[in-house]
């Protein structure tokens, strides 16, 4: 769904994902890798999003996915809606209320709570949360998008207002 | 101040860093490709910009740098992310990072830390990102 035509109480979903263990080891070699930076892939010692006996070990029942990942998820849901836009200006917060296990299929969610005139730019306030396949919520938050005026596809009238440009 | 030995051992008050470093492509490549953003303007693009989220990372480069011994015993789990995003940023800017221990407390039995964190444009000190982080930082397990 376009921005453009986003209103108050519009919900955006992606399309369902399953919480594979690669996905859950990608972001742990990620990690390392990222604090490296010489181009080649680093791994770690042993995390609860990697290896089950140290999972176990922790009191977990088995690997659980590191929840930065679903809120990077959240945020390509937000961002093929706003485009670059979300990330030079914007806010997020997610919280995790409830592990997300191996296999487990997640649904990057937000709903539309406010659209409103900011500076010149188009402010979208969201729910955002993302749930398993019986709707269970996993992880919950917020966030606020702005687009700005220069792009009248993404930046749509307000409240049934002509949108000032510039 | 506990700075200097585990990140289990971080009280409020504490500072860690700053430390500055020069965002490559390589890691906003990396990253994007390992959490699946696959958005040109991360990957397909000769001028990319950094997701928001590659903060969260930061934090880490701020635990090695303030917390060298590591961990400690028992695993961390995060709790919440909560970033405002001030102003694109793009690769090659040269940034400063830098964060606080905003509080510390026992809820339920587990020790919750936030830490308090600024991402800064060296050249003309623009504020970035500002991100709070959430953290058990001592996690005992379910039933502990």
């Amino acid at each position: 769904m376009m921005a453009a035509s986003l209103k108050v109480g519009s919900e955006l979903r992606s399309a369902p994902r399953e919480m594979t263990r690669e996905r859950m080891r990608w972001y742990v070699d990620a990690q390392p890798t990222v604090a490296a930076d010489n181009g080649r892939i680093q791994t770690q010692e042993p995390t609860i999003h990697d290896d089950d006996d140290y999972a176990r070990k922790q009191g977990l029942p088995g690997i659980i996915a590191d929840g930065m990942i679903s809120t990077n998820w959240i945020m390509g849901l937000l961002l093929d809606t706003f485009g670059p836009d979300f990330a030079r200006k914007g806010k997020l917060r997610t919280k995790y209320i409830a592990p997300i296990y191996e296999d487990q299929v997640v649904i990057s969610c937000a709903r539309v709570t406010a659209v409103e005139k900011v500076d010149g730019a188009t402010a979208y306030r969201l729910e955002v949360w993302s749930e398993d396949d019986t709707a269970k919520k996993l992880t919950v938050g917020e966030a606020i998008a702005y687009v700005r005026a220069h792009d009248p596809e993404k930046c749509p009238p307000v409240f049934g207002q002509d949108h000032a440009q510039g | 101040m506990a700075v200097g030995k585990y990140t289990s051992d971080l009280e409020r008050g504490d500072v860690l860093g700053p430390v500055e470093y020069t965002l490559s492509p390589f890691v906003v490549r990396e990253y994007c490709h390992a959490v699946e953003l696959h958005q040109d303007f991360f990957q397909g693009t000769k001028d990319p910009i950094m997701p928001p989220t590659l903060i969260h990372l930061d934090k880490l480069r701020l635990y090695r740098h303030a917390c060298p011994l590591g961990t400690g015993p028992h695993a961390r789990v995060h709790v919440e992310y909560d970033a405002t995003f001030h102003d694109t940023v793009r690769v090659g800017d040269r940034l400063r990072v830098g964060g606080t221990v905003s509080d510390r407390y026992e809820k339920r039995g587990r020790d919750y830390v936030h830490i308090d964190m600024e991402l800064r444009r060296v050249s003309d000190n623009t504020l970035l990102v500002s991100y709070r982080d959430t953290v058990i930082l001592s996690y005992k397990g379910a039933t502990a």
